[in-house]
């Protein structure tokens, strides 16, 4: 900026020099001494523009120091915050492969198979036990079927029973009539009674104990068509229902492990730059000496000028005195400033006389662009 | 549940659950009387199967196999079809689209 600004104010326009001119003289000398002292006019607004620039580099300067300290120091948290935030990112890459069980992180393709596996195997044994539901419904139906055969067997065998019971005491009628003859026979149609009897009695046991299982298979029946009836379908759709499900976390899980990559990715290089600005401020200490550097020669400058203009007035006594500096010129010079407080200060130091604070310790608000105006804005 | 004996086996319909046990039995062992190799069901008008129809089907395909025949289930849809890739069927019949 300030070699912009050197260039400009190389670029004014060449304007008369910044003293009366006298009268002019119909001898050299004259004319001389006239040149002499616009020379001197120069030299000494000059000497005010160089102590000015001077100041304004000093105060600049160090502005740029205290800032440039503020912002390492800024940047420097931003870099701890960028490294702790690079930590946090890293972190997650471990919650995105998987889920910690007792120590041990389990991936989550892992954890998907393990179900998988799980509901197979409870959907293989829902089927098998469908199957032998069925199978032992069909048994029951094929038992059932037997002792409905066996139960008409056994009112066959009553029926028959009765019959025999019903001969034997017809012989015993019959044997009676016979008299003494038929004593022999009355003996066996008593044998065949009790015979019939005891039928009766082991046919009665029999249909009690038929009745039994028949009751019990009726009740196992029940029993098992409750069983046979629970409709195992939805819990094998279930199945179906957690493998999208499975599915879809497990795509969850691969988006996440992308976005936490590039999450880590992006972190570093923020990281990289954040040290790089940290850095590339360390360097403003560089930028500062050469300021010193310009001070120092815009000095050295200035005491040159102000020793030739010492002897050059030691030498002609007519440049004596002081000269009036050509308020109009300068005037044109710090129209073309932007900065109202640095023209301001230009203002005071060319045209008030006033000295320039030489001092680096000048506050930083006093420096800085002013709120106001589009121009010290940026 | 429905059938409808056909020429190559028989065309199941409608909802096949645990009530139809006893008309399935009898269509199988109907079916088992037949001579030819293998045996088609056509499940394509078929809209649900549940448990007990699924072990049926295993049933009757121990059957079909102790016969030394074959037991092939064809076009099964919608509820149906899922129900036979949950359970892998396909690893168990025959089954055809």
């Amino acid at each position: 900026m300030f070699g912009m600004r050197q260039r400009k104010i190389a670029d004014l326009p060449v304007e008369e020099p910044a003293v009366a001119m006298p009268t002019p003289a119909s001898d050299g000398s004259a004319q001389q001494t006239a040149l002499l002292q616009r020379w001197m006019a120069l030299a000494n607004m000059q000497q005010r523009v160089i102590e000015t620039l001077m100041s304004e580099i000093s105060q600049t300067s160090a502005f740029v120091e205290t800032e440039a300290d503020a912002l390492s120091g800024r940047f420097q948290r931003l870099a701890l915050s960028a490294e702790q935030q690079t930590a946090r990112v890293e972190s997650l890459t471990h919650l995105a492969v998987g889920i910690e069980v007792e120590g041990e992180t389990v991936p989550i393709d892992r954890i998907a198979s393990l179900l998988e596996g799980t509901l197979g195997d409870v959907v293989e044994k829902i089927l098998m036990l469908s199957k032998d539901s069925m199978s032992m419904v069909y048994a029951l139906n094929e038992l059932n079927t037997n002792v409905v055969r066996v139960d008409s067997c056994m009112k066959q065998l009553s029926g028959i029973n009765k019959t025999t019971n019903m001969l034997a005491l017809n012989a015993r009628i019959e044997a009676e009539r016979a008299g003494v003859a038929g004593a022999a026979f009355r003996v066996v149609a008593q044998e065949v009674r009790e015979l019939s009897k005891a039928t009766s009695e082991l046919s009665v046991s029999m249909q009690n104990e038929l009745n039994a299982v028949t009751n019990g298979i009726a009740s196992g029946r029940d029993t098992l068509q409750r069983v046979a009836t629970i409709d195992m379908s939805q819990n094998i759709l279930a199945k179906d229902r957690l493998e999208v499900l499975l599915a879809a976390l497990m795509r969850r899980s691969e988006n996440l492990n992308g976005i936490v990559a590039d999450a880590v990715r992006e972190a570093g290089v923020i990281s990289a730059d954040v040290e790089s600005m940290v850095t590339g401020i360390q360097f403003q200490d560089r930028t500062k000496q050469r300021l010193e550097h310009v001070v120092d020669t815009l000095d050295v400058i200035n005491q040159a000028t102000n020793e030739l203009k010492t002897s050059t007035a030691g030498q002609v006594p007519e440049l004596a005195g002081e000269i009036a500096p050509d308020v109009e010129w300068v005037k044109a010079l710090l129209d073309r400033f932007k900065l109202s407080d640095m023209r301001a200060r230009f203002v005071a130091q060319l045209l008030d006389g006033q000295s320039p604070d030489m001092s680096p310790d000048l506050q930083p608000e006093q420096l800085a662009p002013s709120s106001s105006g589009s121009v010290e804005l940026f | 549940m429905e059938f409808r004996f056909g020429n190559d086996g028989v065309q199941i319909s409608g909802e096949f659950t645990f009530t139809d046990h006893a008309s399935f039995k009898s269509m199988i062992d109907r079916l088992l009387l037949d001579g030819s190799s293998s045996v088609t069901m056509d499940l394509g008008q078929l809209q649900f199967i549940d448990s007990a129809g699924l072990g049926m089907l295993l049933l009757a395909r121990d059957a079909f196999g102790k016969a030394d025949r074959k037991l092939v289930l064809r076009a099964p849809s919608g509820q149906v079809k899922r129900m036979f890739g949950l359970t892998k069927f396909d690893t168990l019949f025959s089954v055809e689209d």
